[in-house]
């Protein structure tokens, strides 16, 4: 699964094209896309709001430890070629001074910058970064629900000191979205391979939640039985978790008993 | 080999800095108030890291040089480690660096000199009586020495140190740095073995042992000190066998008459660090046996261990006398 925050409408236009992302969810305070495998929301502008449309967008259900997450906007910079597009290695919070570091896994070739997220529309460019208004609201949020690695910001570069941002357009703005957009699809991607595997890494074993409805666990207790059915998907290279032979358990205390016996017999002791 | 370098801003203009940003004048730089800001954030995974960890470059601040736990030695009565670098190159699954820490990523502290005054220190303090100073414990000591030039650096100090003892614990073949200088008596050079299908299986980018084992045969005929650390015991069914043959092949390639110490180490992790690894990798084999918890720390059964290290320690003492022989040198 991924989630993509983009600020305004015009940023977000050429992704719900390109990604064919439908099914407007009414009754939101923000404006959700989704298809089978990602959603975007449409958060407006500045970091609170980003980082209410992605907690709106965690919340809703869909979302997942290990899903994926991105931020895609424009973005200011003093010298950089208007439409050229970065991945943030380092967001800093330019009214508190606190810096986030995007762990940069990927192999992609595509640029990073140091991006400064900064409440009102910057046109001076006092240090080197991009200027933004979303990133330091939507990466700290996003990694509450998701592990850094999976979380990414991408901007596209819409004034610089030639051109101002007073100059930038909605018509510009999607412009600008769609020429990067085959960066933007192989981050995309990157990122949803990633977490694709990671839920695989903590798929649990199949039967699990069977077993869990049959008889009634304590949280204790289904901690334990978590633990016995991640051992017997290593050591029984995936059987199915002896359902039959357990039928005739009374209770999930002698469940786990026998799951643990079985699991003490698979695993021998020197003689 | 690294896409991005952080680097706190106050070795920005160190020279070991300057060196390794024009050694990989193609990664970007990011600097980095402190490098805590990085490497400690709680929403980091280390299995996703480990594909590509950046190296940050930092200035290590107190606590350089610390005590040895009890029971930790191979002979000395003041051991003491210190860590250079924070994680290492290897993907070792057994290792307890996965477990202690969030990120994958290299910390490689620069300020070499820092650590060498507080090793001047304990001396001092220890009326230059012999003191052992124990490198890799959050690392490998070797394998990124072309980087780091951390031997370059000790080796000279420790030579003009004679009653400092190091002992370089490492499973790489880097060791050109050691055969370009001449062996100092006060060094151990120590190389970690598990047997040849445990090493397939956990030991990840590890050279294999007859990598390993020809790097020690060029040492010991360049004079150098050796040890051989069996650390962790690794149980599998047919754990005698696979250590049979590995103490076999072993000592049919080295001198054993000429060995500093050798050290066996059972299978320990504290019980946090086990459960960060296994939420890493559940579906790793090693974890899924049958293990026994105990003081905040996690082991194979008593029984086990025992049995483990009474075998290792019986057959070890076949190829090599009582008297370099550490069994149950404590894991760290």
């Amino acid at each position: 699964m991924l989630n993509i925050i983009v600020a305004l409408p015009a940023e977000a236009r050429p992704l719900l094209d390109h990604f064919r992302l439908r099914d407007k969810q009414h009754n939101t305070a923000f404006p959700i896309y989704r298809n089978t495998d990602m959603a975007l929301i449409v958060a407006g502008p500045g970091k609170v709001a980003a980082a209410a449309a992605t907690a709106l967008l965690a919340g809703t259900g869909t979302s997942h430890t290990g899903a994926a997450w991105l931020n895609i906007g424009i973005a200011g910079h003093a010298h950089h070629a208007i439409g050229s597009g970065f991945i943030a290695n380092r967001i800093t919070d330019n009214a508190t001074g606190t810096s986030w570091y995007p762990p940069q896994i990927h192999n992609l070739p595509i640029a990073t910058e140091t991006l400064h997220t900064v409440d009102r529309p910057e046109d001076d460019y006092p240090a080197a970064g991009l200027y933004e208004m979303e990133a330091s609201g939507f990466f700290p949020v996003a990694c509450r629900f998701s592990s850094s690695e999976l979380v990414q910001c991408f901007k596209v570069v819409s004034d610089n000191r030639t051109q101002a941002s007073t100059a930038v357009t909605a018509k510009l703005c999607t412009q600008l979205i769609a020429g990067k957009l085959a960066d933007i699809e192989q981050l995309v991607n990157a990122l949803s391979g990633m977490a694709n595997e990671y839920a695989a890494w903590h798929a649990p074993h199949p039967d699990l939640e069977q077993l869990a409805a049959r008889w009634h666990f304590t949280v204790s207790q289904q901690h334990q039985l978590a633990e016995l059915a991640r051992r017997w998907k290593v050591l029984t290279a995936d059987q199915p978790l002896w359902l039959d032979q357990l039928q005739k358990t009374r209770s999930a205390a002698e469940v786990l008993q026998r799951l643990e016996q079985h699991l003490e017999a698979l695993t021998a002791s020197p003689a | 080999m690294f896409n991005t370098i952080y680097i706190e801003e106050q070795v920005a203009d160190h020279p070991r800095t300057l060196d390794i940003c024009a050694r990989f004048s193609q990664a970007t730089q990011v600097l980095c108030e402190h490098y805590g800001e990085v490497f400690n954030p709680k929403s980091q995974n280390f299995r996703l890291q480990k594909r590509k960890p950046a190296l940050i470059l930092a200035h290590k601040h107190n606590r350089r040089v610390l005590e040895t736990p009890a029971g930790y030695g191979i002979g000395g009565t003041d051991n003491y480690y210190f860590s250079h670098m924070l994680n290492c190159l290897y993907d070792c699954r057994y290792c307890f660096l996965q477990g202690m820490y969030r990120s994958a990523h290299y910390v490689l502290y620069v300020n070499y000199e820092d650590f060498g005054h507080d090793i001047d220190a304990i001396l001092h303090r220890k009326g230059n009586q012999p003191c052992w100073f124990f490198s890799g414990y959050d690392c490998d000591s070797l394998v990124l020495e072309p980087v780091s030039a951390f031997m370059r650096h000790f080796l000279p100090f420790f030579a003009a140190r004679p009653a400092a003892h190091i002992e370089i614990r490492t499973k790489s073949t880097q060791i050109r740095s050691l055969l370009q200088q001449s062996p100092i008596p006060n060094a151990v050079i120590a190389f970690s073995f598990t047997p040849a299908a445990m090493h397939a299986s956990l030991e990840h980018r590890v050279p294999n042992i007859e990598r390993r084992l020809e790097a020690m045969q060029k040492l010991q005929v360049a004079g150098w000190r050796l040890g051989l650390r069996f650390d962790p015991l690794i149980y599998q069914d047919d754990y005698r066998q696979q250590y049979t043959r590995l103490f076999e092949q072993v000592f049919s390639q080295l001198h054993s008459d000429r060995l500093h110490s050798v050290s066996l180490g059972p299978f320990r992790l504290p019980r946090t660090y086990f459960r960060n690894i296994v939420r890493l990798y559940p579906d790793e084999p090693l974890f899924a046996g049958s293990f026994a918890a105990s003081g905040g720390m996690i082991s194979y059964p008593e029984e086990v261990e025992h049995e483990m290290t009474g075998f290792c320690t019986r057959e070890l003492l076949k190829h090599v006398p009582e008297n370099v022989l550490f069994p149950c040198m404590l894991a760290a």
